[in-house]
């Protein structure tokens, strides 16, 4: 194994293998710069691009677009209040109260800094641990997912708010919204009322753009007068004291994320919320926290990050791709010749170890290429706002469109947006409600596919074979009391 | 997007040329063809047709552009299809479980045998039945011995209801009349992961997913689809009782109806032509898939059975 390892880290040394990286870093991070655009599409259409390289240069550079599209999502989720996906919505939260106090660059690099940082860490782990983790991939079916996201739901709703019943009732809000449509498991329709658009369920991206981007854009449209520029400066850069102050979140969000990286069906938008739930916990001066907080941006980054490396496992050992990323990445490696699964670190062991190694490396080259681009970027806040409304409304709507060129989806962005304002109007945060949507159908979901395994006798199923899940659900009551009970008392002293 | 874009500028050029040469003589296509897919990014049919779309051009002149519309398990896309004008420049990638199937579980607002006409088959894929390798079923006869004995008690892992490990699975509880307990997942690799994991009892799965594991000495085939045995000690569905079209997942080409017949011969042709080319069939054997062309009136004599044959088994399943 341990020659397999030399020989790989020999073979990932190579000019084109860097070069190709570095591209898929930079077209990875514009594409998930521009909502609407994912880089899983990116992904697909690059692939038979793959297809015509080595294994050494072609895998590494759809790593790259994904890592580098990754990042590129938390870029408008700080500068402008636009999360294209889950993963950044907890970035945004102080990413863009930063933003607005002249900090932008300060955030975006505090994001470059714990995603790289969160990758890196999951991704020599992954490295070291990968047998162990394959191992443990297979301890998780439906009930434990199940027991897990309910666990989730849970710790964010009673951390999120100063008012945990507020939070509790916009989280309930938000598991109807994702009632709506057709049922996953059994195929029936649910108050869709008849309306054709409404059978696929509400799209996540106009809901996300609406409940957190439009708020913002009237917020500055009604200050019109008095806002001329979203920030006057971009802001220094990250001290590295800052760095030091966060560093302990970072290494807490890093085992988060990559814990919830190991349990398959997961992912990063619970990860983020998990790190981001965690760190306001654990900290002195929890009510920061949403307020601006560059920790809060440290422990989302870090989490949602550190799931990348756990995930490959399943795709290496197993030759099981868990999720569309995995897929499209299967696709590469079978195209190459390489054929995942059980023996392919017996055969190919050196170019397995080649390109995890790469792997690494590329999250090095992003640290540079992601330092180099912030100032661009974080100009963005300078231009004048009588440009920069007009352009991140277009960007809104146009986001929203050719996600998949639906008007649907527009009158939806409208209908949140509005939303949006009502909620903040009375003080209710719309975070728990997003995660409530979010997680929701994965939870219901697993719940189908526990009641299926039990097949009419669920509780013995449960008790004979699942004693791990009743555990976790056990533990649910008292672990929410408990973070409910310290939160109400930091918001009282 | 971007790499057609970059061929559609690259062919405009092109073809302005051509153009004042040939003048106006069967005009068709004279601008891109949109390929709708009514699903989700990174799926198979997203990868196979990123290969057709990136060398048909050669031999329509003209570019073709994947749009996904994914929605309410492909009714979005396949009734964008159904709506849009029958002129040959808007074209449905689907398979046939959400194209005949569907029809019998769901309300549509389309119409498949009578708004769709087939353009070409491009390919299918034959499934297989495995266990773990440490399964007390030796074979096919076994399970289906277990599951008549003990009704229920056999866990199925399948890729999501009326999909497309879970008709076939239908398929041969309904020709052996016996019950396995199927669980959904949330596509084949997440129901191969339940079977490795002892979730699940049994499985179903494609050459092209399975053949790792098989290798490896993981997974146990008991039989796959079709007359013929795909391996040589793995005896087909026909040998175990279970006859016709069961267990291929179809990938095909559909236009709206009515789409004029010269439009059609200048599709068909494509295809025919594709096939040859040396690219598409290195990419696509990359892919690790097959390329199987049937034409329109070929597939839709299949498409006729597969509608009577689906509506029995729908009916049979939902008065139980």
């Amino acid at each position: 194994m341990l020659e397999e390892f030399t020989t790989g880290f020999g073979m990932a040394l190579r000019w084109d293998t860097f070069m190709m990286m570095g591209a898929g870093l930079f077209g990875g991070m514009l594409v998930g710069a521009l909502p609407g655009f994912t880089t899983l599409l990116a992904m697909a259409i690059l692939l038979p691009i793959s297809f015509f390289l080595d294994p050494i240069v072609g895998i590494p550079f759809l790593l790259g677009v994904y890592k580098g599209g990754i990042f590129g999502g938390s870029i408008p989720a700080i500068l402008v209040s636009m999360p294209g996906t889950g993963a950044a919505v907890a970035t945004s939260r102080d990413g863009y109260k930063l933003t607005k106090q002249g900090k932008s660059r300060k955030a975006l690099d505090m994001a470059l800094v714990s995603s790289v940082f969160g990758d890196l860490s999951s991704d020599m782990f992954t490295i070291l641990m990968i047998f162990p983790i394959a191992f443990l991939v297979m301890q998780f079916g439906p009930p434990e997912l199940f027991a897990v996201l309910l666990l989730s739901l849970v710790i964010i709703a009673v951390t999120s708010g100063n008012n945990p019943l507020k939070a509790l009732a916009m989280m309930m809000l938000g598991l109807w919204l994702s009632f709506i449509g057709t049922d996953p498991l059994g195929g029936v329709e649910r108050f869709t009322f008849g309306i054709f658009d409404l059978k696929s369920g509400i799209p996540l991206l106009p809901m996300l753009i609406g409940v957190f981007a439009i708020p913002e854009i009237a917020n500055v449209v009604m200050n019109s007068g008095k806002v001329q520029q979203l920030a006057s400066v971009m802001g220094e850069r990250l001290k590295f004291s800052e760095f030091r102050r966060c560093f302990k979140t970072i290494c807490r969000s890093t085992v988060i994320g990559t814990g919830i990286g190991i349990i398959p069906g997961l992912g990063q938008v619970v990860a983020a919320m998990m790190g981001y739930s965690a760190a306001k916990n654990a900290s002195d001066h929890p009510e920061t926290f949403g307020e601006g907080e560059l920790e809060g941006i440290a422990a989302a980054e870090a989490a949602n990050n550190a799931v990348n490396g756990p995930t490959m496992v399943p795709l290496l050992t197993l030759g099981i791709p868990g999720d569309n990323v995995t897929a499209i990445l299967l696709g590469a490696f079978v195209a190459q010749g390489l054929r995942p699964g059980p023996q392919l670190f017996e055969e190919q062991g050196a170019t397995v170890f080649a390109i995890l190694i790469a792997m690494v490396f590329a999250n090095i080259m992003f640290l540079v290429i992601g330092y180099l681009s912030i100032p661009f970027f974080s100009r963005l806040v300078q231009i004048k706002t009588s440009i920069l409304v007009p352009v991140v409304i277009m960007f809104a709507f146009a986001g929203t469109y050719v996600f998949r060129s639906d008007n649907f989806d527009l009158l939806m962005l409208v209908v949140f947006g509005v939303f949006g304002l009502i909620a903040r109007a009375g003080k209710f945060d719309v975070m728990p409600m997003v995660m409530g949507f979010i997680l929701g159908p994965p939870m219901e979901y697993a719940f189908g596919q526990t009641m299926a395994m039990g097949n009419g006798a669920t509780m013995a199923f449960m008790f004979e074979e699942r004693i791990g899940a009743i555990c976790v659900l056990l533990a649910i009551p008292v672990i929410g009391l408990m973070l409910w009970r310290r939160m109400q008392k930091v918001s009282e002293g | 997007m971007f790499t057609s874009f970059i061929k559609k500028v690259a062919l405009a050029g092109g073809l302005a040329t051509a153009a004042i040469a040939t003048t106006a003589a069967a005009d068709y296509p004279e601008k891109p063809i949109t390929m709708v897919i009514p699903f989700g990014a990174g799926g198979s049919h997203d990868l196979n047709a990123r290969v057709i779309t990136s060398t048909i051009p050669t031999y329509l002149e003209q570019a073709m552009i994947v749009r996904l519309t994914p929605g309410a398990g492909g009714q979005k896309g396949t009734q964008e299809v159904a709506n849009a004008p029958a002129d040959g420049y808007t074209l449905l990638f689907t398979h046939n479980y959400v194209d005949m199937l569907q029809q019998y579980v769901e309300n549509l607002p389309y119409d498949p045998i009578n708004d769709f006409i087939p353009i070409a088959r491009v390919n299918y894929a034959p499934i297989g039945v495995v266990v773990r390798a440490d399964s007390p079923f030796q074979t096919f006869e076994d399970l289906i011995a277990a599951a008549g004995e003990k009704p229920g008690a056999i866990r199925m892992s399948h890729s999501g209801n009326w999909g497309a490990l879970f008709v076939p699975a239908a398929q041969v509880m309904q020709a052996h009349d016996v019950s396995l307990n199927l669980v959904p997942y949330q596509g084949g690799g997440p129901a191969m992961q339940a079977l490795l994991s002892g979730d699940a009892d049994v499985t179903m799965g494609f050459p092209s997913t399975l053949s790792a594991q098989i290798e490896a000495g993981e997974v146990r085939l008991l039989a796959t689809a079709g007359p013929e045995r795909l391996y040589d000690d793995v005896p087909t569905f026909a040998e175990v009782g279970v006859e016709g079209d069961v267990g291929f997942m179809h990938r095909v080409l559909l236009a709206p109806a009515g789409t004029p017949d010269d439009v059609v011969a200048t599709l068909t042709q494509a295809f025919a032509d594709l096939i040859e080319d040396r690219t598409f069939s290195r990419m696509m054997g990359r892919l690790n898939e097959t390329i199987e062309l049937l034409d329109g009136p070929t597939y839709q004599a299949m498409r006729e059975e597969q509608s009577a044959a689906y509506k029995t088994l729908v009916e049979q399943l939902t008065s139980q």
